[in-house]
């Protein structure tokens, strides 16, 4: 079975960039559009990685990654935030928040893959 | 603003990216080519914005430093890592040469990474043949830093003018290099913002030495 990963991403192209990046590479990529939804997604479908944009309407990507760090049952699943390379500081807020790792943006879509497979070798 | 202006590149340069990786199918020399050409300008478009965003972010007086200890071993350890490829292609020698037992700074790290980048990335960028050498020491609570290159070098005159915005010496030199023509007067505002000075060294055809001091601690 491929290893699920859930995608937190408010931004239209940016999720069909990393939905075509994934699948390709033989992941099975979920998504979400908001910080509700991504934590609401993580409780449902238990995926094996998320990886969350920082910069989310509403709920952000700092809150949500605290809220899943919080969930006993989710705790586990590593997260790769995706900061903005406008705010310096973002990384370690990140990292405050419990993200197991971080790219910055612009992410290489090349790069990124290969941080996921850090954490996940095989799709 | 800033990510308003770069959500859009974003994109363009990550389908870019997925198309040459074949993602969406075998892709053609030709294609290719010009899929690599579509990558270098939006690269550059990308660093353009960036540096206009820096640039004015500065002169509105909104960037503030981000102050916190940092090794500066490990700062001219990433930007060494950054560039080493760049100075390989070009089969330039890139000598580090870094005080043991500096003490802990403090200051904008990222800041001070992005200053030393730029200029050794510069020193990279305008010598064919030779050596990049950066040197680090620290004496009397500042640490002075010197990027050397074995360069075309810089006519007296153009010394100054080099700090200021889109002031390349030879201004086709600007697209011809890739640079933004913003990189050095950006460089010298975080310099001065974390009370340093930065300066150079040089003359025609004995290459250029870019220097920079830092107060060990800024507060």
């Amino acid at each position: 079975m491929s290893k699920r990963i859930l995608v937190i991403e408010d931004h239209e192209d940016n999720r069909r960039i990393l939905r075509d990046l994934l699948t390709s590479a033989g992941y099975e990529p979920l998504e979400a559009v908001t910080g509700e939804e991504g934590v609401a997604l993580a409780e449902t479908h238990r995926p094996d990685l998320i990886l969350m944009d920082i910069q989310l309407p509403g709920l952000d990507g700092y809150e949500a990654t605290r809220r899943i760090k919080a969930n006993p049952a989710l705790r586990h699943i590593p997260i790769i935030a995706v900061t903005s390379y406008a705010l310096s500081g973002d990384e370690v807020k990140a990292k405050a928040a419990g993200c197991d790792a971080y790219v910055t943006k612009p992410f290489s879509p090349r790069a990124l893959l290969a941080k996921v497979r850090e954490f996940l070798p095989q799709g | 603003m800033s990510h308003e202006l770069r959500t859009p590149l974003n994109a363009i340069l990550g389908y870019t990216e997925l198309i040459l990786d074949n993602i969406y199918g075998e892709v053609g020399e030709k294609v290719r080519d010009v899929l690599g050409r579509l990558e270098k300008s939006g690269r550059h478009l990308l660093a353009l914005i960036n540096d206009v965003l820096d640039l004015s972010k500065i002169e509105a007086g909104q960037l503030t430093l981000a102050l916190a200890e940092y090794s500066m071993a490990d700062v001219v350890q990433t930007v060494v890592t950054a560039v080493e490829a760049l100075a390989a292609e070009k089969h330039l020698a890139l000598k580090v040469a870094v005080a043991p037992d500096l003490p802990l700074g403090r200051g904008d790290e990222r800041r001070i990474g992005q200053v030393l980048l730029n200029l050794v990335g510069n020193a990279i960028k305008f010598t064919e043949v030779g050596e990049v050498r950066v040197e680090v020491s620290a004496s009397d609570g500042a640490f002075r830093v010197a990027v050397a290159d074995t360069g075309p070098g810089i006519a007296p005159e153009d010394q100054a003018k080099i700090f200021e915005e889109f002031q390349q010496v030879d201004s086709s030199s600007t697209r011809k290099k890739g640079g933004t023509g913003l990189g050095l007067s950006i460089a010298k505002r975080i310099v001065e913002m974390h009370r340093g000075r930065i300066w150079v060294e040089s003359s025609p055809g004995k290459g250029s030495t870019f220097c920079f001091t830092l107060p060990v601690r800024v507060e």
